[in-house]
C-alpha cells in the first residue's frame, strides 16, 4: 500500500507541477490551459442551463409525463453505459499494456497487482474526466429543475451516478483482460470481431426489444395519465429492472419527487454491483494482469511477422498523380488500414451509422398530430446525425496532425509545398466525411418536402465541414508529434475541449433551426402549404458562422503544419 | 556554398544561437563540434527548413535559404540525430516515399534505392516492416532516404549514434567519398576521433557563439602548441 501512495504521489506532483508551470510551459501553454479551464467551466454551466430548459421543454411544452422523461433518461444512460465501457477497453489498452509507465514500473521491484490498480484508476479518471463534467453539470440541472436539496444532489452522485460509471469502467477493465487471453487461444481479429458483433448485438436487441418509438406511442394512448405510476411501469419490459441505468434513473425519479426511502434499493443495487465487481476485477487483475501483460507482447510481436501486400497500392506501382502527392496519399492510406485499431474503430462507427440510417424511415410517423413533439424528434435526429460526424472527426481527424509523429522532420526538410501538405492532409478524409454525412442528410430528409429536404441537407452538409475543421484545427492547437496512439490523442484533454467546441456548435445550429422546423410540422399538422421563406434567415446565419468557423479553424491546422518542428 | 550571417534562434528570451557568421565552400567536410545544448541541433535545424531563424540569414549558392526555402530543400539531404521513420511501412516503402517527396520520377527513383541500398549495405531488410529495425538500421535507412534525390549539400546531426563500428567505418568512407566527389557535407558530432579522421574544416560552437572557425590542420597545430591532445583541447576551448 505504501508503495501505491508512493507512485501515486509523483504521478499527481508530475500532473500539477505547479511551482514552474511558467517557466515550464511558457505563457501560450498557460493561456491554452486556462482557455481549457474556461471552456470546461462554459460548457458545464451551459449543460446545466440547457438541461433545466429541455427537462422544462419536454414536461411543460410537450407534456411526455415523468414517465417517459425517465425513460428517456433510463437510455441516455444506457447508451451513456455502454460508451463509457467500450472507452474504458481501448483506452485501458493504452494505459495498462503500452504505456512507458508500466514497463518501467514492471523493471522495480513493484507487485503487478499493485500496478494493475495504480493503472486502473489512472485509466479510469483519465477517460472519463469530460463526461464526469457533462454528467455532474447534466444532474446539477436536474436536480435545480426539480428543488432537489444539496444533500440529496450528493447522494446522486456518490452513491448513484459514481458506482455506475465505476460499474462500466471496471466492466470495460475485465472484458480487456478476457479479450488479451483469449486472442493468445484464437487470435486478435476473431477475438475483436466476436465481440464487436456481440456489442452490435445487444444494442440492437436492446432497442428492439425496448424501442421507444414503441414506448412513446404505447405511452401516449394514456395521455393526460402519463406521470409515472405502478401501472406505466408495466409497459417497459421486464428485462431493464436489471439494468444499472434503469436502477440510477429510479433512484433519481423516487428523489426527485421526494419519495428518498423508495430510492434506497435501487441504490444498494448500484453500490454493490459496482463494489463487487471491482473487488472481483481487482482479484482477476492480481491473477492475470501480468500474465496478460507479456502475451500482449507476444501478440504484438506476432502481428509484427506478417506479408506487406499492397496491391494497388504499392509505392512501385506508376500512377497518374505528382510522385509527392502520390508519395503523401499512399503513406496516409498504408499508415491508416496497417493500424487494426484504427480500421476496427472505422468498423464500428460505420456500422452505428448503417443501423442509424436503418432507423431513420420512420421519423415521419413518430409524434404525428403534435408537431413540438415532432419537431423534437426531428432535430433529435438531425443532433445524433451531427454527432456521428463529430465523433467520426474526433476519432480520425482530431489526431491527424499529431500523427505525422516524430517522422515529420522527413515531410518539413523536403521540398513539400506547406499549402500543398495542408491541402492533402484535409480534402481526403473531408471526402469520405462529405459523402457518409450527405449520405445521412438525404436518407433522414428523404420523407419531407423537396425544398425542406433540400435545405436541410444544405444544412448538414455545410455544418460538417464546419465540424470537420474544428477538430482539425483543434488538434493542430494541441498537436503532439511524441504521442503514437491515435485513441490517446482522441481522449486526451485537446479532445475532450474540442468535443465540447462541436457540442457548442451543434446547439448553435439546432438553436437556429428550431423555429423553421416546428413552423414546418405545424403546417404538416395543420395541413397548410409551408412557407420555405422562413428558413431563409436562420439559414444565412449559419452559413455565415460556418463559413466563418471553417475559415478560422483550417488557419489553426495550417499553422501548426508550418510552424517550427 | 553555404553561409550564414548573423544567424540567430531565440526560444523565448534564450539564445540556442546568436549571431553566427560563416562560410562553408564547396566540397567541405564540415565537422560542427560543441558540449551539449551549444546550438549544434538548433543550427543544423534552420539549415533543414525545421526552424525559423529569429534574425539573420542562410545562404546557399548565394541565394537566402529561407526566401527560397523549397528550392533550397531540393539541393539538401538532412540526416537527423533521432531516425524517425514510419513503423508499419517497410524500408522500400519509406524509401519510395521519401523519393516521392523530392518528385523523382519512379524509373529513376527505383534505381537510386538499388544503389544506395546497396552503397548501404541493406538490402536485406528493406522488405520488413521499419518497427523490427535496430537503432542501427534505422540510421542507415535514414542516411540512405537523405541521398536519393542526389543534394548538393548533406547536413548530417550526430551520424554516428547506434551504428555498429562496421556501419561507422561505412559512414564515414560514405561521407568522405562524397566530399571528394564536390558534395559538402555539414556534420554535427560529439566524436572528436571523428572530426580528426575525416574533416576538412571545424567549428566550435559553445553557447551558441562560434569560438573556433578553422581548418583541421590549424586545429591541430593549436593541439600542439598548446600540448593537450583533442579532447583537453576542447574542453579548454569550451570552459574559457
Amino acid at each position: 500500500m505504501k508503495q501505491i501512495f508512493h507512485i501515486l504521489k509523483y504521478k499527481f506532483i508530475a500532473y500539477v507541477k505547479f511551482e514552474n508551470r511558467f517557466q515550464l510551459y511558457g505563457l501560450t501553454n498557460v493561456i491554452k490551459d486556462i482557455s481549457s479551464f474556461l471552456v470546461y467551466a462554459g460548457f458545464g454551466i451551459g449543460s446545466f442551463f440547457f438541461t433545466k430548459s429541455i427537462i422544462k421543454f419536454l414536461l411543460v411544452d410537450i407534456k411526455v409525463g415523468l414517465f417517459l422523461l425517465h425513460q428517456f433518461i433510463a437510455m441516455v444512460l444506457f447508451i451513456f453505459f455502454v460508451a463509457v465501457n467500450i472507452g474504458n477497453i481501448i483506452v485501458a489498452h493504452s494505459t495498462l499494456f503500452k504505456s512507458s509507465d508500466v514497463t518501467f514500473l514492471m523493471a522495480k521491484p513493484v507487485k503487478p497487482s499493485q500496478i494493475f490498480l495504480i493503472k486502473f484508476l489512472d485509466n479510469f479518471f483519465y477517460s472519463s474526466s469530460t463526461l464526469f463534467i457533462v454528467i455532474i453539470s447534466v444532474l446539477a440541472g436536474y436536480a435545480s429543475y426539480f428543488h432537489i436539496a444539496t444533500g440529496l444532489f450528493l447522494v446522486l452522485i456518490i452513491f448513484n451516478f459514481l458506482p455506475f460509471i465505476l460499474t462500466a469502467g471496471t466492466l470495460g477493465v475485465l472484458i480487456l483482460l478476457l479479450i488479451v487471453r483469449l486472442s493468445a487461444k484464437f487470435g486478435v481479429k476473431k477475438v475483436i470481431y466476436f465481440l464487436v458483433f456481440l456489442y452490435l448485438a445487444l444494442l440492437l436487441m436492446f432497442f428492439n426489444l425496448n424501442s421507444p418509438v414503441k414506448l412513446v406511442n404505447s405511452v401516449m394512448h394514456f395521455y393526460p395519465f402519463i406521470d409515472k405510476d405502478k401501472f406505466l411501469v408495466n409497459l417497459l419490459p421486464s428485462f431493464t429492472s436489471y439494468l444499472p441505468s434503469q436502477w440510477l434513473s429510479e433512484a433519481a425519479y423516487f428523489i426527485s419527487t421526494g419519495k428518498f426511502s423508495e430510492s434506497i434499493p435501487f441504490i444498494i443495487y448500484q453500490i454493490s454491483l459496482s463494489a463487487g465487481l471491482f473487488l472481483f476485477t481487482y482479484f482477476i487483475g492480481k491473477r492475470w494482469y501480468f500474465y496478460t501483460w507479456l502475451l500482449n507482447i507476444s501478440l504484438s510481436n506476432r502481428r509484427r511477422i506478417k506479408k506487406n501486400q499492397t496491391g494497388i497500392i504499392s509505392f512501385q506501382k506508376q500512377s497518374i498523380l505528382k510522385p509527392q502527392v502520390e508519395a503523401l496519399l499512399k503513406r496516409d492510406f498504408l499508415l491508416f488500414f496497417r493500424e487494426p485499431v484504427q480500421v476496427i474503430h472505422l468498423l464500428v462507427l460505420l456500422v452505428l451509422i448503417s443501423i442509424f440510417i436503418s432507423s431513420v424511415s420512420e421519423i415521419k410517423f413518430i409524434g404525428q398530430g403534435n408537431f413540438y413533439l415532432q419537431t423534437s424528434i426531428y432535430l433529435s435526429f438531425f443532433l445524433f446525425n451531427m454527432l456521428l460526424i463529430s465523433t467520426l472527426s474526433l476519432r480520425f481527424v482530431f489526431p491527424s496532425l499529431s500523427l505525422e509523429g516524430m517522422s515529420y522532420w522527413k515531410i518539413k526538410s523536403s521540398p513539400v509545398g506547406e499549402v500543398s501538405l495542408f491541402l492533402l492532409k484535409m480534402i481526403p478524409p473531408l471526402i469520405v466525411l462529405m459523402i457518409i454525412s450527405s449520405s445521412l442528410g438525404i436518407i433522414t430528409n428523404l420523407s419531407f418536402g423537396f425544398e425542406f429536404g433540400l435545405i436541410n441537407v444544405v444544412i448538414t452538409f455545410i455544418s460538417s465541414i464546419a465540424i470537420f475543421a474544428i477538430n482539425f484545427g483543434m488538434g493542430g492547437i494541441f498537436v503532439n508529434h511524441k504521442e503514437k496512439s491515435a485513441i490517446r490523442i482522441a481522449s486526451s484533454q485537446g479532445a475532450s475541449i474540442t468535443f465540447l467546441f462541436n457540442i457548442f456548435y451543434m446547439l448553435f445550429i439546432i438553436i437556429f433551426l428550431f423555429d423553421p422546423v416546428s413552423s414546418y410540422f405545424f403546417s404538416l399538422t395543420v395541413n397548410k402549404p409551408f412557407n420555405v421563406h422562413i428558413f431563409y434567415v436562420p439559414l444565412i446565419i449559419i452559413i455565415t458562422m460556418s463559413l466563418l468557423i471553417i475559415y478560422v479553424f483550417s488557419k489553426f491546422g495550417y499553422y501548426a503544419l508550418s510552424k517550427d518542428f | 556554398m553555404l553561409e550564414f550571417v548573423n544567424l540567430t534562434k531565440k526560444f523565448g528570451d534564450f539564445a540556442a544561437v546568436e549571431q553566427l557568421n560563416m562560410k562553408i565552400n564547396k566540397g567541405d567536410l564540415y565537422g560542427f563540434l560543441g558540449p551539449n545544448g551549444a546550438g549544434k541541433t538548433t543550427t543544423i535545424k534552420m539549415i533543414a527548413g525545421l526552424l525559423s531563424p529569429t534574425s539573420g540569414s542562410i545562404f546557399l549558392d548565394s541565394k537566402n535559404l529561407w526566401e527560397n526555402l523549397i528550392e533550397s530543400k531540393t539541393k539538401i539531404g538532412y540526416i537527423p540525430d533521432q531516425p524517425y521513420l514510419y513503423d508499419k511501412l517497410t524500408g522500400k516503402e519509406y524509401l519510395y516515399f521519401c523519393g516521392g517527396l523530392y518528385n523523382i520520377d519512379k524509373k529513376r527513383l527505383s534505381k537510386k534505392i538499388d544503389e544506395v541500398t546497396a552503397l548501404l549495405n541493406i538490402g536485406d531488410w528493406l522488405n520488413k516492416r521499419t518497427e523490427e529495425y535496430s537503432q542501427g538500421m534505422r540510421q542507415r535507412i535514414v542516411i540512405a532516404s537523405s541521398l536519393l534525390h542526389e543534394p548538393e549539400i548533406i547536413i548530417v546531426d550526430e551520424p554516428m549514434i547506434g551504428l555498429d563500428p562496421q556501419s561507422a567505418f561505412l559512414v564515414k568512407k560514405i561521407f568522405k567519398e562524397y566530399a571528394k566527389n564536390g558534395i559538402t557535407i555539414f556534420m554535427s558530432t560529439h566524436s572528436l576521433n571523428v572530426v580528426e579522421e575525416i574533416c576538412s574544416h571545424v567549428g566550435i560552437i559553445n553557447n551558441g557563439h562560434l569560438i573556433f572557425n578553422d581548418t583541421i590542420e590549424s586545429l591541430v597545430q593549436l593541439k600542439s602548441r598548446k600540448n593537450n591532445n583533442l579532447e583537453e583541447l576542447f574542453i579548454q576551448l569550451t570552459n574559457e
